[in-house]
């Protein structure tokens, strides 16, 4: 298995699109663990208003504000570097979360068989269904504010995905004459689970979830920026734009400033593309039928 | 056909479970969630008076009666459309406010796939078939690059360059010229009610006005089919009866239009049923962005207000709508492609 990965990761690295998605995602990494040494102003960043409002209220970018700052005064380029933290965070907590729920459950699905199976997989598809938005809506009037609404009502609806990807898989392997020889042997459910089930079907699914960095991304920032998940003044590029077009005064504050949008949206692009093209490549690697090569002869 | 038949009853069977399955769920989340609804609906009461409010709060939205009992309630009351008035929407029934909303997102959403739609089969035909040509290596990252485009910092981009070259996109449609020819929507959807009054001042402005925001939803569907298609065409120029009709001299322009291209339609369909509920979400951002009525602003309305009414009608609304686009889609795939009813 992990010689496989090797063999893949290195075929993949030959590609261009996949060196230029691990740049910018080292890149993003290195951002968000150094973000509070390298921003000029930390506190502002995390939110806090500085105390000349009035003087430095949506300054243009400049050498001392090198993406210009908000209608409260606090500099653009501390708030969006320290946004690389929350969207990173975010993003691994719901696929690593979404991720093990659901190998677990399609994997159990697909051995125990019978009612369990269709039970999970009755609510695999009820889950499959849900409108992310609406879910984090429900969670951010029972639960308030919060990194943790936006976190919980993305997992609500992930999980399910890879759920349905690990049932599909384990199905067919549990049919496998070793792992029904291992059941006839004796051995326990749980190490049959782990050594013959687990090892298969995990590779798919971690292409998927590769694959779904870059659109968890995006869902996660789209709920902040409806003003579902955290609080205006949080880190994150979701918020810095919502306060920009619902917050701070509508379509005649950006319009004046509009390095406001520009700046957060670019970071949300760059660092959703840099995780695609990762997947994208990964994809291609590991499902032969992307992978071969197309004569031109047409 | 009789095979068809039944296949398609089976789908029908299985969407109703999970219609069912949806509707438990979305109550069953309100009452899974800490905080109280009471008191939310209420409106957080304090003082002396207090404890009645909740009180009474708690048996306008049932909560005093046992969870199986209030289920079946609200599951009755889903399904006879009969759930009450909405406190966002001031007075207007909770399925008339989230009906009309929907077809206003709905409209937008159908018009953003009228313009992908093509586009995306013609990218993705064109640069499959001129594969590893510069259109090609233009169109593969380019693809990339607008499936992971943000929609919504898109739109907010375009507004901003509509704003500034002084060109009204905002709204619906002019409220002077809904006022001036005393237009009033009934089904939600501007464009069906225009052409249904003959009142084509509206009808145009309401389709100009819906261009940016279109074009913004319009952007992932594009990158994401342009992918889609030209693996598939790539795909299907492979197979063996391609290659027998281009032994047998077939013209290039019908091997293409009708071997290639309609082998790829059933993929194209169902893919495209699936990605068109999520741009349905895209379109709900991009429409509060663009102020305009839909679902978008009904979720913030009922964000501002507290209604979890709203709320949980719109989580089975959107479910249920999505699992009828895939058995639809299932079903039209059933239709178009013989192979999938064996």
């Amino acid at each position: 298995m992990i010689r496989r990965s090797f063999i893949i990761l290195r075929r993949s690295l030959r590609k261009i699109r996949f060196k230029i998605g691990i740049v910018i995602s080292l890149v993003a990494i290195f951002l968000a663990i150094l973000a509070p040494y390298i921003v000029p102003r930390p506190q502002e960043g995390l939110g806090y208003v500085p105390r000349d409002v009035e003087a430095r209220r949506l300054l243009p970018p400049s050498i001392e504000h090198i993406f210009g700052t908000d209608s409260l005064g606090r500099d653009l380029f501390s708030r969006v570097i320290m946004g690389t933290r929350t969207a990173l965070l975010q993003v691994f907590i719901v696929i690593t979360i979404s991720f093990l729920l659901g190998l677990l459950l399609g994997a159990i699905a697909a051995y125990l068989r019978g009612l369990v199976e269709v039970l999970l997989n009755y609510f695999t598809e009820i889950f499959m269904a849900m409108p992310t938005i609406v879910i984090a809506l429900v969670l951010r009037l029972t639960l308030g504010h919060g990194i943790h609404v936006t976190i919980s009502s993305l997992i609500m609806t992930w999980w399910a995905w890879y759920a349905r990807i690990a049932y599909v898989y384990a199905r067919g392997v549990v049919e496998l004459d070793y792992v029904i020889l291992a059941r006839l042997a004796g051995l326990h459910s749980l190490k049959i689970l782990h050594r013959h089930i687990v090892p298969n079907i995990i590779q798919p699914l971690i292409a998927q979830a590769i694959t779904d960095l870059g659109s968890v991304l995006l869902e996660a920032a789209a709920i902040n920026f409806l003003g579902l998940g955290v609080q205006p003044g949080y880190p994150e590029w979701g918020v810095i734009l919502y306060e920009s077009v619902f917050y701070g005064g509508g379509v005649e504050v950006f319009t004046q400033a509009p390095w406001l949008i520009v700046f957060p949206g670019v970071f949300l692009l760059l660092v959703t593309l840099g995780f695609s093209l990762i997947g994208d490549c990964l994809r291609e690697e590991i499902d032969p039928r992307l992978r071969r090569r197309w004569r031109l002869w047409f | 056909m009789t095979i068809s038949l039944n296949y398609i009853f089976k789908r029908i069977i299985l969407a109703l479970c999970v219609i069912v399955g949806i509707v438990v769920f979305s109550y069953v989340l309100i009452l899974a969630t800490p905080g109280d609804p009471a008191v939310k609906w209420a409106g957080n009461p304090r003082g002396p008076g207090a404890t009645r409010a909740v009180q009474l709060a708690r048996e306008e939205l049932g909560l005093d009666k046992p969870i199986y009992v209030q289920v079946a309630i609200f599951m009755y009351n889903f399904f006879t459309g009969n759930l009450g008035f909405s406190i966002a929407y001031k007075g207007l029934p909770v399925v008339q406010a989230i009906i009309t909303s929907f077809m206003s997102t709905f409209e937008l959403t159908l018009i953003a796939y009228i313009i992908s739609v093509p586009i995306a089969l013609y990218l993705g035909l064109y640069s499959a078939l001129k594969r590893g040509g510069i259109f090609d290596s233009i169109i593969q990252p380019a693809s990339v690059v607008l499936a992971s485009t943000p929609t919504y910092w898109l739109a907010t981009l375009l507004l901003l360059a509509f704003t500034i070259s002084k060109i009204s996109v905002y709204g619906t449609a002019s409220p002077r010229l809904i006022a001036e020819t005393e237009f009033n929507t009934i089904t939600g959807s501007y464009l069906l009610d225009s052409i249904l009054q003959g009142n084509v001042r509206v009808f145009v402005d309401s389709l100009l006005r819906m261009i940016p925001p279109a074009l913004a939803i319009s952007v992932y569907p594009i990158g994401a089919l342009t992918r889609l298609v030209r693996v598939l065409v790539a795909e299907s120029l492979l197979e063996d009866y391609v290659k027998a009709s281009i032994a047998l001299g077939v013209e290039r322009g019908i091997i293409i239009r009708h071997f290639v291209v309609r082998s790829i339609i059933p993929s194209l369909v169902q893919i495209s049923g699936l990605s068109f509920t999520y741009s349905l979400i895209d379109a709900m951002v991009v429409e509060s962005i663009f102020g305009r009525r839909g679902l978008g602003s009904l979720l913030i309305s009922a964000l501002n207000t507290a209604d979890f009414k709203i709320a949980i009608t719109l989580i089975a609304f959107i479910a249920i709508f999505y699992i009828i686009v895939n058995t639809l889609v299932d079903i039209l795939q059933a239709i178009i492609d013989p192979r999938v009813r064996l």
